[in-house]
């Protein structure tokens, strides 16, 4: 605690450094913690108010022992796994051509920033009137003479595969990714990579060997980033998912929809595994930062 | 000290028009209720997808409120009432009696079940309604709400009709019966699906079939019962599982609502939609969605008609206004308003007999949308809606027997 | 040249990635029925735009709504994360990680995982509902990157210059106005941008907060595509992207600088 009676025209660091973060330390606690302790006590059917004052592991076991859970569960980790991998392996490609200089280079550079600001429903209605049955891609390949019905089109949303999901974090993460890889790149100059180019590097070798790993730290937060956001997020999978199975997210927000209050202490537990998965990969990241640190110079 | 302050808070709230206590309102006469609602705001949630009737509520409805009561009608658009019921209930346990967030909600079915349920409804006050004595409560259809009686607890303000739609330039002579409808399914693969439930319009398509099984809705009416319950239903699993080979994309998957089968629908991919509320194919037309050619059918052994409502959560802290709301919504005037074919096309929830005879002929003068079925015409074979329970054990048998 | 024109070739295809599910969307906003296999509309409305920029669709005044939660959030965040970045980039002290950490923390928890909690507390405050109970629940998700641009910033500002202007006899607020916010300011304003972008983008948390009541322009958007108006939904869709263009054309910088500080934020 600051001790107010030091606060004079000459405050202590100590005091300093609690006054400047108490206001965000508070914040976050009483809102993030105080939210998310609220529903780790539910999720345990803590709810005085219900006449359930012996906290047990109900709702885990009954979430646990649903296949529909644990298949809930499995395509929101491959419609994470598979949109970073996407969406990182492109942006490398796309920050690598953003440093040169082309015709157009602007127009690109414009429209990856535009990118950004576009909010996730904009572009997943978009996704769906652009690729599904009866979108504009298959009307396209209707008029190319390739399909004669919608039906005979690929199945890109409400797909098994989740693929129209998939290519909606696609669309919109690559350029996030690509604007964070490209101000690492900014940062290292042209130095390295033409040292080792003269040294007679290849361009796979001077990029495997130099550029790569200068960009990995930036390159594993944002993809750490990118893959809580496509596990968590809701209203995605709600515009392009199939019925069943549902996105993790989905099917929580349908539990604690659900008008019957008994399904409530589920829906808690299904947002606590999310937050369970967020966790690890803030530890990833975060082992990676102090390794990070230690191998600084 | 803290009594006095009890008091004071209380009569500063007073002043802000609070008119949470309904107690105190059902004591008062109707003029009393006027007053009280005078300079008041009703925040009406209502599902938000159709302009028109959004522009309904906005300008007619919104307009005579401030012009006649000073009251202001702040409509909130929705996608899904259940969210709102259980935003009641989530309420209700943490404590919030007399300051609710929702003054009045569009209503029915499984949603009103769980709020009479859960006494989350505000009842008793109907009566007080000067036109309340337009509506006909001897028609069980009213009186019950998906089976449910409605206890004074909502007010009617729509009746509707389940009926198809379909496209004359692609399917000229559309089945007569249910029967006929699944041969057409299993002769036209790809052509044909439904919304999975919980979707409101898929779970009413299921119930045809359910009705269709059990050969009739006669042993079904009444409280849930298991056995009857097992015995159709194991014939209507079959029948599902039977043509669901035959289903758009063979039936791997479904729509997830009832737009994605009008989306379906207007490009072609399927050759049959349906609603509850014929009046939306025509509004459909209008906006271009659909075809020209669209026409809507009902079937020869009926289809499900019900009501819908509107109710005053038991914590609304406008409950005064939100009445006189509800009283100009059942006025004949507001009725005709909302049964024009360009505003809506909305079936009344009044016997139009009991009306003015201006508005008896307002009503007798609409033309029907072409693309509609009049409602008439859908009445002559109409199906009783199941009761609540019914409702709920279809949906989840479907879940584990047809969807998985 | 061959390089060259593969070069082109990966632009033009990235370019057109980024472009392409934006345009139906803008060509729906004019069309009056736009059915498969028609490759455009075959006939043309100005419908859709008239009913959503009337008084009467609630958009207008929804992007008001929207503007000004975003505004709020971003200068709420802004007053609470300049001090938290100062402390985390121009200090060493015991447990700094694990307050790095716990800052950090939102950014990788989804929405939904607190959103039922924090919805039980809310409702006890009386916030649900509201505009403020809203713009706190967006602090969640924005304050991250808010802190975490600014420590970067504040790590790089030498407070020595500080020092020097405060020997010199200028207060605190003097100084702070003269020397710490001109060099800030730049950083700040890339903070300010990811906030206000944040919160402007949010779903999830505005519907379960709001209530239903605080309707922001994803909530009114999901609505009508829900209720399957295609024109509608994109005419609404158009006027959502229009201030984040508007913004991107404003502040056309270099076009790694927004990147560099969010860079340099996730690594602290």
């Amino acid at each position: 605690m600051p001790d107010l009676a030091a606060k004079g025209p000459e405050l202590t660091d100590r005091t300093r450094l609690a006054l400047l973060l108490a206001p965000a330390l508070l914040l976050l606690g009483g809102l993030f913690l105080a939210g998310l302790g609220l529903t780790l006590l539910r999720s345990f059917r803590y709810m005085p108010a219900l006449g359930l004052t012996e906290p047990d592991l109900a709702a885990y076991v009954a979430i646990l022992t649903t296949p529909d859970f644990l298949k809930s569960l499995a395509l929101s980790l491959w419609i994470a796994g598979a949109s970073t991998i996407l969406a990182a392996s492109l942006a490398i490609g796309a920050a690598l051509l953003l440093r040169q200089t082309f015709p157009g280079r602007a127009v690109v550079s414009f429209l990856v920033q535009l990118n950004l600001t576009v909010p996730h429903i904009v572009g997943a209605i978009g996704i769906l009137y652009l690729v599904s049955q009866s979108g504009s891609f298959a009307r396209l390949a209707h008029a190319a003479g390739l399909i004669a019905t919608p039906a005979e089109f690929p199945v890109l949303t409400h797909d098994p595969y989740a693929i129209g999901i998939i290519l909606l974090y696609v669309w919109k993460e690559l350029p996030f990714i690509t604007l964070i890889l490209l101000a690492n790149l900014q940062t290292l100059g042209e130095d390295h990579e033409a040292v080792a180019r003269s040294l007679g590097a290849s361009r796979w070798q001077a990029f495997r060997h130099v550029l790569l790993p200068m960009i990995l730290p930036g390159l594993a937060a944002s993809s750490a980033l990118v893959f809580a956001f496509a596990f968590g997020a809701y209203e995605v999978p709600l515009v392009l998912g199939q019925h069943a199975p549902k996105a993790l997210p989905v099917l929580a927000w349908q539990a604690w929809t659900d008008t019957d209050l008994a399904t409530r202490p589920e829906a808690m537990a299904m947002a606590i595994v999310i937050a369970v998965v967020g966790l690890a990969l803030l530890a990833l990241v975060a082992r990676g930062l102090i390794a990070g640190d230690r191998d600084a110079p | 000290m803290f009594r006095s302050l009890a008091a004071l808070l209380l009569l500063s709230t007073a002043a802000l028009a609070d008119t949470a206590d309904g107690d105190a309102l059902k004591a008062m006469t109707w003029d009393e209720v006027v007053e009280q609602a005078r300079g008041g705001t009703v925040n009406w949630f209502m599902w938000g997808g159709a302009d028109n009737i959004n522009s309904y509520v906005s300008d007619y409805v919104a307009g005579r409120l401030k012009a006649d009561y000073d009251i202001t009608l702040n409509r909130v658009p929705i996608t899904d009432a259940a969210e709102i019921v259980n935003l009641i209930l989530s309420e209700k346990e943490a404590g919030v009696t007399d300051a609710g967030t929702v003054d009045l909600i569009w209503i029915n079915g499984e949603n009103f079940r769980s709020m009479k349920q859960g006494d989350l409804a505000f009842c008793g006050y109907t009566g007080l309604l000067p036109n309340d004595a337009l509506v006909n409560w001897d028609n069980p259809a009213i009186a019950n709400d998906f089976g449910v009686p409605v206890d004074g607890c909502e007010v009617p303000w729509n009746t509707v009709q389940f009926a198809f739609a379909h496209d004359t330039a692609a399917v000229a002579e559309p089945p007569a019966d249910m029967a006929g409808l699944i041969a057409w399914i299993k002769a036209n693969p790809g052509r044909f699906t439904y919304p999975a439930p919980p979707d409101f319009t898929g779970s009413a398509f299921l119930r045809h079939v359910f009705i269709h099984a059990a050969g009739g809705p006669d042993s079904l009416l009444g409280p849930f019962d298991q056995a009857k319950f097992d015995k159709t239903a194991a014939k209507t699993w079959a029948i599902l599982n039977e043509i669901e080979p035959f289903l758009w994309r063979e039936g791997a998957t479904y729509p997830t609502t009832v737009t994605q089968l009008n989306e379906l629908f207007a490009n072609g991919e399927v050759a049959f939609t349906f609603n509850y509320d014929p009046a939306q194919f025509g509004l459909a037309v209008d906006a271009g969605t659909y075809a020209e050619t669209t026409r809507s059918f009902g079937l020869a052994d009926g289809t499900i008609g019900n009501t819908n409502y509107t109710l005053i959560p038991f914590n609304s802290p406008n409950k005064a206004a939100a009445m006189v709301v509800q009283n100009l919504l059942l006025s004949g005037e507001a009725q005709l308003e909302k049964a024009k074919t360009e505003v809506w096309g909305a079936a009344p929830a009044i016997e139009i007999g009991r009306t003015t005879p201006e508005v008896q002929d307002g009503f007798a003068a609409i033309k029907t949308h072409p693309s509609v079925i009049p409602a008439a015409e859908l009445a002559k074979a109409a199906l009783p809606e199941l009761q609540a329970d019914w409702l709920t054990a279809i949906e989840k048998g479907w879940a584990e027997n047809v969807g998985n | 040249m061959r390089p060259d024109r593969l070069r082109l070739l990966a632009a033009l295809a990235l370019a057109s990635f980024l472009i392409l599910p934006l345009l139906p969307l803008a060509i729906w906003s004019f069309a009056h029925g736009w059915r498969f296999p028609d490759l455009l509309p075959q006939v043309w409305s100005l419908k859709a735009w008239s009913y959503a920029l009337g008084p009467r669709s609630g958009v207008l005044q929804s992007l008001g709504v929207t503007t000004g939660i975003a505004l709020a959030t971003t200068i709420l965040a802004a007053l609470v994360g300049i001090p938290a970045g100062r402390a985390l980039g121009q200090y060493r002290f015991r447990g700094k990680g694990l307050v790095t950490l716990l800052l950090l923390a939102p950014a990788f928890l989804p929405g939904i995982a607190v959103v039922f909690g924090l919805h039980g507390i809310f409702l006890r405050l009386g916030l649900v509902g509201t505009v403020p109970g809203v713009i706190l629940a967006h602090l969640i998700p924005v304050l991250p990157y808010m802190v975490l641009v600014m420590a970067a910033v504040f790590s790089r500002l030498d407070p020595d210059f500080e020092a020097q202007a405060r020997c010199l006899g200028a207060t605190a607020w003097q100084t702070f106005r003269n020397v710490t916010l001109p060099a800030i300011l730049p950083g700040l304003m890339t903070a300010a941008l990811f906030a206000f972008l944040v919160s402007w983008s949010q779903y999830l948390l505005t519907l379960a907060i709001g209530g239903g009541r605080v309707q922001t322009l994803p909530l009114l958007l999901f609505g009508f595509s829900s209720a399957g108006r295609n024109d509608i939904t994109g005419a609404i869709a158009l006027l959502y992207i229009l201030p984040g263009l508007l913004v991107i054309l404003l502040t056309a910088r270099q076009i790694t600088g927004r990147g560099a500080a969010l860079a340099i934020g996730l690594r602290p």
